[in-house]
């Protein structure tokens, strides 16, 4: 699908200068959108889901996996209906996953300054990305 | 048959009709975007109305009108404005003291009387909730006032503009009021007033219109015994749009400058002093001991400058998995300048930015890295192995 396409269906947008008549690839495998990565469920073993956890289905127009904190811009996953399902009640012995989804046809992760992402068929791990501080927390998480 | 009938008069209740409160709510925007405009206001002080404000709050302490000094900025008033007086253990207060009693106590009372906390913890803050869609579901136009304008007038006056201005200016005297500044409790008192139509009593009305008043006139002020140091507005302010579509705008740049040249500056919000500007060299970046103000340093020197000049060691480099004719670099920080040891990891990023460019970014990773895909992978809580298979990144 193209990143057009994606747009047209989500009803979202990115910066003007990235190139919407490209077809975004689906991979099935790691591959990362600025701080955020998509990992196979089953690489991070010590990663799972907490038995109170609710699966909440992605709409068309998508869902904002991390929101700006400090201004900076969202990632949004969007998907067909039916073919998604997402939550945010998984338990990472590193604190980094922000949620994990189950994915039946490619969903794809739209960002205003990166583009698009397509997800393969899965089920999958998003965690932020980390950065050592040298302050009283060890480990800060990166914003872009 | 009485229960049925019963049942849509409830409902009737809840899905009432959203047309009033939201036309409310939209004077609310309205009064809310007024007073944020007398904080950002860089208007020569109206010194008359300044005066006579101060000359009230004087008198409801039973002082006399107190001489007035006008300063061109903050930084001015440093050496103007006369030491507390901390002199004598019994006798009365000194003036500022009980000017502050006064303010409290005045706030205090409207907090009672607008029903809400009178003392807002910054760590405790609600989350943000969308107020047309929270009117329309039938939360009353009060908690939307207090859960997202008074927050809104918060960050856009005291966690921006005021923040800004006290670590910019150093050795700013004690008992500072902010006139222009006071406008987000003021306005949301305002707004309370005009659009709920809360009533703050006789007294407590007129004390406040004191305030409305120099929060309408002048910059930042400081009462002593018989006289008062002022402030003038600043000259000019710059900020820029907040970058999460909320429409709101944070101080970037010389962001507050006032008329005799003093300037706080700030770096995408975040206050940064004067030689980030003014005198950016690779030995004030290592010498600067705070690490948000360091960063925001690189950045504008750009982190491809800041490696050549600041001679850092590279450890290794290798290509970077996912991002193709990328590279990984790996730095050795100078340890004395940069306090706990930490290495760089200097990466490209996957997608171009609006000038056709590739950002660069640099990354503080563990020590005990010696391969920048290592690095990598820990920063996403992976091994160096797991983060070789990464197939693409944008």
């Amino acid at each position: 699908m193209r990143l057009a396409d994606i747009l047209d269906r989500s009803g979202l947008d990115v910066l003007g200068h990235l190139e919407r008549a490209l077809t975004v690839p689906v991979i099935d495998g790691l591959q990362a959108q600025g701080d955020l990565i998509v990992v196979p469920a089953p690489m991070l073993g010590t990663v799972g889901v907490h038995s109170f956890a609710s699966w909440e289905p992605v709409p068309r127009s998508g869902v904002e996996l991390v929101r700006g904190e400090a201004g900076n811009n969202p990632h949004t996953l969007v998907a067909d209906p039916g073919t998604c399902h997402w939550t945010t009640g998984v338990r990472d012995p590193l604190w980094l996953a922000i949620g994990m989804f189950s994915n039946t046809s490619p969903v794809y992760l739209v960002h205003p300054e990166h583009g698009g992402s397509g997800v393969a068929p899965g089920r999958w791990v998003v965690r932020r990305q980390q950065e050592r501080s040298g302050g009283f927390r060890r480990n800060v998480l990166v914003a872009d | 048959m009485s229960a049925r009938r019963r049942r849509p008069c409830r409902r009737a209740a809840v899905l009432r009709d959203p047309g009033p409160v939201l036309a409310q709510w939209h004077e609310a925007v309205q009064l809310r975007a007024e007073w944020t405009g007398h904080a950002l206001s860089t208007a020569p002080a109206d010194r008359a109305a300044a005066e006579h404000a101060v000359t009230g709050l004087y008198a409801l302490l039973g002082e006399p009108p107190p001489a007035f000094v006008w300063v061109p900025s903050p930084a001015a008033a440093s050496v103007v404005v006369p030491p507390v007086d901390t002199g004598a253990a019994s006798g009365p207060e000194p003036v500022e003291n009980r000017l502050a009693t006064l303010v409290f106590g005045l706030r205090e009372r409207l907090a009672r009387s607008a029903r809400v906390e009178p003392v807002e913890f910054g760590w405790n803050r609600p989350p943000r909730v969308d107020p047309e869609a929270a009117l329309r579901e039938g939360v009353p136009l009060r908690s939307v006032l207090e859960r997202v304008a008074a927050p809104a007038l918060r960050r856009a006056v005291r966690e921006s503009l005021v923040a800004l201005i006290r670590a910019g200016t150093p050795n700013l005297p004690d008992f500072t009021w902010y006139g222009q500044h006071d406008a987000d409790w003021v306005g949301f008192y305002d707004i309370h007033r005009r659009v709920l139509g809360t009533r703050f009593g006789v007294a407590d009305t007129a004390h406040f219109e004191l305030w409305a008043s120099l929060a309408r006139s002048t910059g930042w002020w400081w009462p002593r015994a018989g006289v008062c140091v002022l402030a003038d507005r600043p000259a000019a302010t710059h900020a820029e749009p907040v970058p999460d579509g909320s429409g709101e705008r944070r101080p970037h740049g010389p962001a507050v400058r006032w008329r005799d040249g003093a300037t706080a500056y700030a770096w995408h919000g975040l206050p940064v002093p004067s030689w980030v500007f003014e005198d950016l060299t690779v030995a004030r970046i290592a010498g600067e001991r705070n690490v948000e103000i360091r960063r925001c340093a690189i950045e504008r020197l750009g982190w491809t400058a800041f490696i050549d000049q600041a001679g850092l060691r590279l450890v290794s480099r290798a290509a970077d998995p996912g991002n193709p004719g990328a590279e990984l670099q790996l730095y050795d920080l100078p340890y004395l300048h940069w306090g706990a040891r930490t290495r760089l990891l200097l990466a490209v990023n996957g997608s171009v930015e609006r000038d056709g460019t590739r950002r660069r970014y640099g990354l503080r990773v563990p020590p005990w890295f010696d391969h920048p895909v290592d690095a990598a992978g820990w920063s996403y809580g992976l091994t160096g192995a797991q983060y070789a298979q990464l197939q693409r990144r944008t």
